[in-house]
């Protein structure tokens, strides 16, 4: 019997049992014993009894034909007329040929039913595993973007102190030149002082003679001596000026250079930028004045290094926008409590769509190696840990000018300190 | 693979007409049925829907038997062409010992007859046949349709394929013992080597196609 449970492969030969399957088994004898008017059997190529009574003796027989060869025969126990049992065995074929196309077509069905199920059964375990091995890919793509994010952000803060270490560098080149300058002219007054003294010790020398008084002013006077002495004076008096002037600039340098400093102190602004444009006027001598009007008189608790680099960055951008002929002010006054710092210049300006970036890291319109990108930023996180705002407002071609407000009663943050 | 039953000494060799939807498939298993006369020839199985498009596939049973006795029996199938019978194509392709590919010669059908051949390699090679190795003839059909390509187009097209080329006519049975004896030429290759047809069993390549053909058929078409 045909199994239709399981079905079979399409392509085999059917036997008898099977191409009789569904097929109602005592109709269709009951009709050929009618047909040929005596006692039908079928039985197939093996000689096995399919259907009908074969028990006995036969006298006819036909073959029934499958798709070539006989897959069985009709038999009858009386003789028939040839052409009447080939009418019925023709008959039976039909029925078997019919009911063969319905098993093909089953088995086909079957067979690509149960191959596309395995199919979508193979790529659903596929498909799992690639999911699998997608969501492990997604797990480790987050922590290696984690990674790469530490890795970045380290050399971000490695850079972002480099930024603040060079703003110290630059200074220290440009205390160099303000040092300089004292240094020379003092050297040149005292070595002009010690060649005066020789005079000095010769007309010492003629007092030890004995020398008359009147002798004595002959020569006073013809070697000028009272000339030699105002200048000796100045000349003292000048070195002096340039040795205040040379220990300023190194306490400046000492407070500036604390740029590690986490514990804070009372300052006040205007004094921080005095000492930052004494120890930074070399910049600016050649190409612009400055001009100051601080008036912001009341000390400030803050961190004054700092807050020297705020200044020093901006008087650096301010100088670095002028080509020639500048004028850079730099004003300081107290509103409504709040410290206001401005630093204005008339230099090149900044167009609208720079000023949108201006304070973000590594942002830069210099060329490379010129700029880090982290000068305001550096003095965009300094202001805003002392609880301040830094405004920029800026026209091309006119100049720029910078606004730092602080607040004079601040508790400081310290969240940048780690 | 071809069946060898040894203990009923039957060899059946299974053949499967390929191609596009429409290019004629059945219309060439028709004709073969009609034209053919071997010692033993089934009835023509045909499946098909409502409006005459293969469903499953046909089926024509042919055969005869080699002077050893051995029963040479042909299964010769076509499959459904429509792009969505699919897994059909592949069950009935499966295990194929020869392919004819019925190409539509209609310039609008290269497209069509591009694509299935490239579902023919694809299938063969996922019911794990060697398409290298795999007895393959190739046939335009429907020469007698106008706005066909020219013979010339189309051997330019495929002269550097190994497979033999031929041109028919299915309505009028044109090429269609051509196409059938260029495959059964192929196909012997391959079953004398694995079934030593000439040396076991008698049979060499041109009384193998003879008597697939049918003996008057042979002679008169040469």
């Amino acid at each position: 019997m045909y199994d239709f449970q399981s079905g079979g492969d399409f392509e085999r030969d059917l036997n008898l049992d099977e191409l009789l399957t569904g097929i109602d088994k005592s109709r269709l004898i009951s009709a050929l014993n009618v047909l040929l008017d005596t006692t039908v059997g079928v039985v197939d190529d093996t000689g096995a009894s399919v259907i009908g009574d074969n028990s006995s003796k036969t006298v006819d027989r036909v073959p029934l034909h499958g798709e070539l060869e006989p897959v069985g025969f009709l038999q009858t126990r009386t003789a028939v007329p040839s052409e009447r049992l080939s009418a019925a065995a023709d008959l039976m074929q039909l029925i078997l040929r019919c009911n063969a196309r319905y098993l093909l077509a089953s088995d086909i069905h079957l067979q690509t039913q149960r191959d596309d199920f395995e199919e979508l059964q193979r790529r659903n375990v596929a498909l799992q595993a690639s999911e699998a091995r997608y969501k492990k890919l997604s797990e480790s793509l987050e922590i290696r973007v984690k990674e790469q994010v530490k890795t970045i952000e380290k050399a971000h803060l490695k850079l972002y102190r480099n930024e603040k270490q060079a703003s110290v560098g630059r200074l220290a080149a440009g205390v160099a030149h303000e040092i300089n300058n004292p240094l020379g002219f003092i050297r040149s007054n005292v070595a002009t002082a010690a060649s005066y003294l020789e005079s000095f010790y010769e007309f010492n020398a003629l007092i030890d003679n004995g020398a008359s008084s009147k002798d004595l002013r002959k020569v006073w006077e013809e070697r000028e001596l009272s000339l030699l002495l105002d200048d000796f004076k100045d000349l003292m008096k000048e070195s002096l000026e340039g040795l205040d002037r040379i220990a300023k600039i190194v306490i400046a340098l000492k407070g500036f250079s604390r740029i590690d400093q986490t514990e804070t102190e009372r300052a006040d602004i205007d004094t921080i930028v005095r000492q930052i444009c004494q120890v930074a006027e070399s910049q600016w001598q050649q190409k612009a004045k400055l001009v100051l009007e601080l008036s912001s008189e009341n000390p400030i608790q803050c961190q004054s290094a700092q807050l020297g680099q705020v200044v020093y960055g901006l008087l650096g951008n301010a100088v670095d926008a002028i080509e020639t002929n500048g004028i850079i002010r730099i004003r300081t006054a107290v509103r409504n409590g709040v410290v206001v710092l401005e630093v204005q210049d008339n230099g090149r300006g900044i167009p609208e769509a720079v000023l949108a970036h201006v304070f973000e890291p590594f942002f830069t319109t210099k060329e490379v190696g010129q700029g880090t990108g982290l000068g305001l930023t550096v003095c965009h996180d300094i202001v805003k840990e002392h609880g301040g705002t830094i405004e920029i407002v800026s026209q091309v071609s006119k100049g720029t000018r910078v606004t730092v407000n602080l607040p004079v009663q601040n508790a400081i943050q310290h969240s940048r300190e780690s | 693979m071809a069946q060898y039953d040894e203990s009923s000494q039957k060899l059946t060799i299974k053949l499967v007409y390929y191609g596009p939807a429409l290019s004629g498939k059945t219309t060439n298993l028709m004709r073969l049925h009609d034209i053919l006369t071997p010692d033993m020839k089934g009835e023509l199985m045909i499946m098909e829907t409502a409006d005459d498009r293969t469903l499953f596939f046909d089926l024509l049973p042919l055969g005869f038997r080699a002077p050893s006795g051995l029963l040479i029996k042909f299964k010769v199938y076509t499959v459904p062409g429509q792009v969505i019978h699919d897994s059909t194509r592949k069950a009935v392709l499966s295990r194929a010992d020869g392919v004819v590919f019925v190409a539509d010669s209609q310039r609008t059908q290269s497209v069509n007859n591009g694509e299935s051949f490239e579902n023919l390699a694809a299938n063969a090679a996922r019911v794990g046949l060697d398409f290298q190795q795999l007895p393959l003839v190739v046939q335009f059909n429907k020469r007698d349709l106008p706005a066909i390509l020219s013979e010339q187009e189309i051997m330019a097209r495929w002269e550097k394929a190994p497979w033999p080329v031929l041109f028919s006519s299915a309505l009028t049975g044109e090429g269609i013992i051509e196409t059938f004896k260029a495959l059964l030429a192929a196909v012997y290759r391959t079953c004398d080597r694995l079934y030593r047809l000439q040396s076991d069993h008698g049979l060499d390549c041109d009384s193998f196609i003879a008597q697939t053909l049918g003996g008057s058929l042979s002679s008169a078409r040469g």
